[in-house]
């Protein structure tokens, strides 16, 4: 993914020399000779066709079979019920309150670690004494586990022994109960999944920043810009394939952000932080209800993709590469 | 040409490659599982949920119980919480890897009934004349079906209301009486409040369905038509039922006069609800039974234990016991599932239960354990460990007080909570209730509908 979105792009392109041009044509040539290319083409394909469809292709399928019906306590199909499921889903309170936690969810973590991780890399990308502490400082959260880092913030959130009410009462602000209040909960586990994301982003923004040629800046100056006009005309273009790739690939994890949840607030208080993907989880795994769960799992299927086809779509158009 | 056969070439050696690997692995495994039945005795493969101290004395007793005996050896796993346990029972019935003996909890009962994957416990018990009596009413009865008895009731925890001695005498109040009602405790919450001066809370209650069926059980009040499913199969929730009411009125009464502290619901809110009361920050809370233990550790004889709290003017009907019970599996072998049965009847001997509540705090599901040296001596340094195991003792079983008999359950827990919440933060009782009851009551239906029960 990394290296067909970015990188790749700016590998130099192997000049082509009329020998090694004619070798090139020559093997092309040997090729189509070959009348056995598909047979060549299955047995390469094969193993990985075989994998993807064992445990990809039909799983997608039966989960989308198994949507149709009500399943018994075995998570067995049992009554034909069609699409019923899908209109009982989509007319539930609680799921339709999942769909907008879930969107509040995805889209905070991605805006909100685009805009820190851009500002640790830019302050980073600066010459500054002991820049490099600091480097491999923003990268650390890259090493550190959901479930540590769960637990981390856990212990910061603590009513009683968290340091962030402990601050709060020092400087006399209203202690907040960041995981029992419904509004705070959804605020708790998005910051830290935004710090849990930041490590990665920090990096791949950084090392755009670094790769942003020195020279259209002393143009910039020469041409008397500040600095401002600078960020929004050079670095920006410059780094918006970056953006996008970031972008994309934080909302769709922030999608599936299931360990946090689970270890964090277990989808409560009151489902505030009940996302599409841990109800699906407790659907299947803990009420033992497949088809629910299935159902589900399609609608999420076919939001992850809308959204990525738009992400597409609109981004791509601006994206200067 | 020569590329594309050194392609070929490169292909194979791969593809040879991982099936040896492959096949390494799998004879290794093979070998593994094979390494046990090589002694000659029968292997009894034992599933069950225990962490931390019950973990440790459940291993000690599968050690001893090989130890004393050369027939059967148990090989006890860890398989994670209750929950993922019946799903894992129910996805691998009839496979090597289900296990001949496994632990599940107490609302999994029914569940467990129907699935057909099992051998009633009942059989052995006629078989052997085994002496049934011995096992507490109370406890036995969540796992009893029409007089005949399912599954062994192994770690058995009821409910238990907790309160800080320390902080009641700190303040001059009362203590409340070891079978309190609704006012007993509100009345002890809103003291501690007022004379602290806001110091310590009165009260919490987790946002927990078990404590809210506990309070509705109490009250001799059934969750469900047909008496919790006893007599014949539930078709309506009934969650908005008079006592079902009045035991959130009584959380909002203490919610309203500002002595309730509200810790959400999971596993953070029982360790913060446990930390602010061993801290005197927090007057009275409830929980399970099983952690009297723990906070005895910490509090010493300034815990104060009572039975659960039950409506004003009414007679205690009892609670369910919770917990889990010990189920043996019928696809396996008679040889392997005697074996079962054998370190079931060794698990809840006199003596082995005894052992068990004084190491885990979980009830005695034996009558005779509390004769035994070790229970005898422990309860005369600290009666309130005591406390628990009497209202076990004294609870005759009835359709109200023995659990609830209905498939897939947790979803209810789920609901319930949820209705819990909102009323803790506030929301209107009848309307939060009858949300849950009606959520839960179109689980019902499908779930019916599709495993073809009316």
């Amino acid at each position: 993914m990394i290296s067909s979105l970015r990188p790749s792009k700016r590998r130099p392109q192997p000049q082509l020399t009329p020998e090694t041009g004619s070798q090139v044509t020559a093997g092309i040539k040997n090729f189509e000779l070959k009348r056995n290319d598909k047979y060549y083409a299955w047995l390469f394909l094969g193993p990985s066709l075989l994998v993807l469809s064992i445990f990809v292709f039909y799983p997608m399928l039966r989960t989308f079979y198994l949507s149709l019906f009500l399943t018994d306590n075995f998570g067995r199909p049992t009554v034909f019920v069609g699409f019923q499921n899908y209109v009982n889903l989509l007319a539930t309170k609680s799921y339709l309150a999942s769909l907008q936690a879930t969107g509040i969810y995805v889209v905070g973590v991605a805006t909100f670690t685009i805009i820190v991780g851009l500002l640790l890399a830019a302050v980073a990308n600066q010459k500054i004494k002991g820049i490099e502490f600091f480097r491999t400082i923003f990268t650390s959260t890259m090493g550190v586990s959901v479930s540590v880092s769960a637990i981390f913030w856990l212990f910061m959130f603590n009513p009683s022994i968290g340091i962030l009410n402990k601050l709060a009462v020092g400087l006399h602000l209203p202690v907040v109960n960041w995981l029992t209040d419904p509004h705070w909960a959804m605020v708790a586990v998005i910051m830290t999944s935004v710090w849990m994301h930041l490590g990665f982003t920090f990096l791949i923004f950084f090392g755009a920043l670094q790769s942003v040629p020195k020279t259209l800046y002393d143009a910039a100056d020469v041409a008397g810009t500040n600095s401002r006009y600078q960020f929004w005309h050079i670095t920006l273009p410059m780094i918006s394939p970056t953006l996008f790739f970031v972008a994309v690939i934080t909302l769709i994890s922030s999608f599936k952000s299931f360990g946090l949840i689970d270890l964090m607030t277990a989808g409560g208080p009151t489902n505030a932080t009940n996302l599409l993907v841990y109800r699906v989880y407790r659907d299947a795994f803990v009420d033992g209800n497949y088809a629910l769960a299935s159902t589900e799992s399609i609608v999420l299927a076919v939001i992850i993709a809308l959204i990525t086809l738009i992400q597409f779509k609109l981004l791509a158009k601006r994206v200067n590469y | 040409m020569t590329s594309l056969k050194t392609g070929w070439q490169r292909y194979w050696q791969w593809l040879v490659g991982v099936l040896v690997v492959l096949l390494a692995l799998g004879g290794f495994a093979y070998n593994r599982t094979r390494a046990h039945a090589d002694t000659g005795r029968t292997k009894v493969v034992f599933w069950h949920e225990m962490k931390g101290p019950g973990q440790k004395a459940l291993d000690s007793y599968v050690k001893e119980f090989n130890r004393k005996q050369s027939k059967y050896e148990v090989v006890a796993e860890f398989e994670g919480g209750y929950n993922d346990v019946i799903q894992k029972i129910l996805n691998t019935h009839g496979t090597a890897a289900s296990p001949a003996l496994f632990q599940s909890m107490d609302i999994s009962t029914s569940q467990m009934y129907h699935s057909g994957f099992t051998t009633p416990m009942q059989k052995f018990v006629d078989r052997d004349h085994y002496d049934l009596d011995q096992i507490i009413p109370g406890a036995k009865a969540i796992d009893m079906r029409q007089g005949q008895l399912l599954a062994m009731t192994f770690n058995a925890s009821q409910t238990a209301l907790y309160y800080n001695k320390a902080v009641l005498r700190k303040y001059g109040i009362t203590p409340p009486p070891v079978d309190p009602t609704y006012s007993d405790i509100t009345r002890v919450a809103k003291e501690i409040h007022s004379k602290s001066h806001g110091q310590v809370k009165g009260m919490t209650m987790e946002a927990y369905s078990w404590l809210f069926e506990q309070l509705v059980a109490n009250a001799g009040v059934p969750l469900t038509n047909h008496d919790n499913g006893h007599t014949g199969n539930a078709t309506k929730a009934d969650f908005t039922s008079p006592a079902a009411i009045k035991a959130m009125e009584w959380v909002k009464e203490n919610i309203d006069a500002g002595d309730f502290m509200n810790f959400g619901s999971g596993g953070n809110a029982s360790a913060n609800e446990s930390a602010s009361f061993l801290s005197g920050h927090l007057g009275i809370f409830m929980q399970s039974s099983a952690l009297t233990g723990q906070l005895y550790k910490t509090l010493k004889n300034d815990l104060g234990v009572t039975y659960y709290p039950r409506p004003d003017g009414t007679k205690a009907n009892g609670i369910a016991v919770g917990g889990a019970a010990l189920w043996i599996a019928n696809d396996k072998p008679a040889a392997v599932q005697d074996g079962a049965w054998e370190f079931t009847k060794f698990l809840v001997n006199a003596q082995n239960q005894a052992d068990w509540q004084a190491k885990t705090g979980y009830l005695a599901v034996n009558k005779q354990s509390k004769d035994e040296p070790q229970l005898k001596a422990l309860f005369k340094k600290s009666p309130v460990l005591a406390v628990s195991g009497d209202q076990l003792a004294r609870t005759k079983p009835n359709n109200t007080n023995s659990g609830v008999f209905v498939d897939g359950w947790v979803p209810a827990r789920t609901a319930i909570q949820n209705a819990m919440q909102q009323i803790f933060a506030g929301e209107d009782i009848k309307k939060s209730l009858t949300t849950a009851e009606n959520t839960y009551n179109k689980v019902l239906e499908s779930n019916n509908r599709a495993n073809g029960r009316n």
